[in-house]
C-alpha cells in the first residue's frame, strides 16, 4: 500500500484497512472564467501538488478526497451551504477533516467550517524551475505534515 | 516504485475477455510495448539511480536524501520522487533504508518523537524502528524498514530497489 487515492485500486484497500484511516483530506478549489482563469488553474495546480505529497506521505491513516468544486462568481455562502453537505457525510467515517484551499474567501467562514481548514496563499510556479518547484512544495508540505501530526497527537 | 496500474495477467485477460474480437487487434499494440518497455524491464531488474549526495558528507545520523527517476507504466512517463535515509553505520558501511511504514505505508521520521529518541517514527499509528529499521514489538509495523542496495560511483551515492526483509 503507496497510495490512498480516489482510484478504485485505492479505494479496496482503504474499505480493508477502514479501522486505521481516520483521516480525509478535501481540496477546495473556486473555479473563475475570463480574467481570472489563469490564476484559478494556477491556484488548483498548487494545491494539488501539495495534496499529492500529504497523500504520499501519510497513506496508512488518510484518504485523498475528490476535490469540492465551486464557481467563484456565486457568493462563498452557496458553496459552504453545499459543503456542510459534504462534512455531513465525511463525518460518519472520519475522525479528522481537513479542508486544503488558497481561496481566502474561506478564510471569512473559518469558524462556521466543522472541520480544519488550512488556508495556502497560491504560489505562481511557472517561472521555477524544477528543483525551486520542488523545493518550494516540499517546504510547504513539511509545515502541513505537522499540522495533521499535531491533530493527531492532540486527539491521542 | 515499480507500481503497475494493470497487471500483465489483469491485462492479458481484459484483452481476451469483454472486448469484441475487433478491439482485440487493436490493443495488441500497447500490449506489446508494454511488455517489452526497457524502462519497465530496468525498474524491475534492479537498476542503480543516483542520489545527490557524496558518500563523503555521509555521517552516523540518518539523514533524508530524495532522489529522482523516471518511470514509465502503459501510458505516459513521469519524474517519480523518492526518498532514503542514509547513515554510516559503526563499521563504516553505508545502510539507507526506505521510509515506507511497513505497517499501512506512511512515511517515517528520524528522531522526531521526543519520548523514543534515535528511532524511527511513523505518525500514522505510532510505528517505531531502532535505527537499523528493526521493527520495535508492541508497535503496529509487522516488519523491519526495507534497505536500498548501495554503490557508489564517482563519490556518489546509488541505490538500487529496496528490498523487504524478514528480519535485522
Ligand atoms: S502506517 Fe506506520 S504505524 Fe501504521
Amino acid at each position: 500500500m503507496h497510495e490512498m487515492k480516489w482510484i478504485p485500486e485505492d479505494i479496496e484497500t482503504y474499505l480493508n484497512v477502514k479501522e486505521y484511516v481516520d483521516t480525509v483530506v478535501v481540496p477546495l478549489y473556486g473555479i473563475s472564467m475570463d480574467k481570472e482563469m489563469k490564476q484559478s488553474a494556477e491556484a488548483a495546480e498548487f494545491i494539488t501538488l501539495l495534496t499529492t505529497r500529504i497523500e504520499r506521505q501519510f497513506t496508512g491513516r488518510l484518504i485523498l478526497f475528490p476535490p469540492f468544486t465551486y464557481l467563484k462568481k456565486d457568493p462563498i455562502e452557496k458553496a459552504l451551504a453545499d459543503l456542510f453537505e459534504w462534512h455531513n457525510v465525511l463525518k460518519a467515517d472520519f475522525k479528522h477533516i481537513f479542508y486544503l484551499t488558497s481561496d481566502s474567501d474561506w478564510r471569512l467562514k473559518e469558524d462556521m467550517l466543522q472541520g480544519t481548514l488550512i488556508w495556502l496563499p497560491s504560489i505562481p510556479l511557472k517561472s521555477m524551475n524544477d528543483s525551486q518547484k520542488f523545493e518550494l512544495i516540499d517546504n510547504q508540505s513539511q509545515q502541513l505534515f505537522s499540522i495533521l501530526t499535531d491533530k493527531w497527537i492532540e486527539s491521542e | 516504485m515499480g507500481k503497475n496500474n494493470v497487471t500483465r495477467r489483469q491485462f492479458l485477460s481484459y484483452t481476451l475477455t469483454g472486448v469484441g474480437g475487433f478491439m482485440a487487434a487493436g490493443m495488441l499494440m500497447p500490449m506489446l510495448r508494454f511488455a517489452v518497455d526497457p524502462v519497465l524491464k530496468a525498474d524491475a531488474g534492479g537498476e542503480f539511480i543516483q542520489t545527490p549526495k557524496k558518500a563523503s558528507e555521509l555521517t552516523s545520523e540518518p539523514t533524508r536524501v530524495d532522489f529522482t527517476y523516471k518511470q514509465k507504466d502503459a501510458w505516459y512517463e513521469s519524474d517519480v520522487t523518492s526518498t532514503a535515509w542514509i547513515y554510516k553505520d559503526d563499521n563504516g558501511k553505508i545502510v539507507a533504508l526506505s521510509p515506507i511504514c511497513k505497517h499501512l505505508g506512511c512515511t517515517v521520521n528520524w528522531n522526531t518523537d521526543k519520548a523514543h529518541p534515535n528511532q524511527f517514527f511513523c505518525p500514522c499509528h505510532f510505528g517505531r524502528y531502532e535505527k537499523n529499521g528493526k521493527n520495535i514489538p508492541g508497535t503496529p509495523p509487522p516488519q523491519p524498514l526495507d534497505l536500498y542496495p548501495v554503490q557508489v560511483k564517482n563519490g556518489y551515492i546509488y541505490l538500487g530497489k529496496a528490498q523487504p526483509r524478514t528480519h535485522v
